[in-house]
């Protein structure tokens, strides 16, 4: 059983992308295994205003046959540099779609940070033997506290009492 | 067997949350940040830890499991 994320993060990894793991998703990983995960629709990656690093991010997506989409459209082709110029220009979210329901979202933008923050800080886990550059917890609740939409209020008051949980349990994972 | 009853009992929990998510501001506290401090200080979550198993659960991981089951009848 594979994680839906590990076959792009291979990807991404062999094309030397830069991003890392936020959202959610990037929470999850925090805890322990056998804690309850969390429910989120997406995976979010954060990548640097890099136009290359983007195109390369594309052709990753296109090694795995994930489909790649601006809004409600395919992302138009050539994916080229002058498309990723634009993208980043625009602060633009691509997202790739791709079996079992996988949604992943590239975002250029993590409220409240810098791309280059959360890199130097990152945490890089592993999931089975591939790496999964991980934004640290702090800066994830940290960017989810800034965005304020009552989804995010509503995830840190739960993912607080799990936390609170986890730290009370004497043999955690 | 009516699971009206049921249905209505976590519809108006779902209400009663998407209530509370529009009027609650969460804070971040001091006791909050070293909270998060400890969690990010575990042995368990520094750099090379395998997360592997974190995944089950998720919804991406039910979508995946939906996707290979197949329903067989019930036994009488």
């Amino acid at each position: 059983m594979t994680h839906p994320l590990v076959p792009l993060a291979g990807a991404l990894a062999q094309r030397s992308v830069r991003y890392v793991l936020i959202g959610v998703s990037g929470a999850n990983l925090y805890g322990p295994s056998g804690q309850a995960v969390f429910t989120t629709d997406d995976l979010d990656l954060f990548v640097p205003p890099d136009p290359t690093n983007l195109e390369r991010a594309w052709a990753a997506c296109d090694d795995v046959q994930l489909e790649l989409w601006l809004t409600e459209e395919p992302l138009e082709r050539p994916r080229d540099r002058w498309l990723a110029e634009r993208i980043v220009e625009r602060c633009a979210l691509t997202r790739a779609t791709g079996p079992d329901d996988l949604l992943v979202d590239f975002t250029l933008v993590m409220k409240g940070f810098e791309f280059e923050t959360v890199w130097k800080e990152r945490r890089t886990f592993t999931i089975e033997g591939v790496p999964v550059p991980t934004a640290r917890l702090l800066h994830i609740v940290t960017s989810k506290q800034a965005a304020g939409r009552p989804k995010d209020q509503y995830f840190l008051a739960t993912h607080k009492d799990a936390l609170e949980q986890l730290l009370k349990k004497p043999d955690v994972d | 067997m009516d699971s009206g009853p049921e249905l209505e009992r976590v519809l108006r929990s779902l209400e009663e949350a998407a209530e509370f998510a529009k009027t609650y501001r969460f804070e971040m506290t001091d006791d909050y940040l070293a909270l998060i401090a400890r969690v990010e200080a575990m042995p368990q979550n520094q750099s090379g830890t395998d997360k592997s198993g974190r995944w089950r659960g998720s919804r991406a991981h039910a979508a995946f499991l939906a996707a290979r089951a197949t329903l067989l009848p019930r036994r009488t």
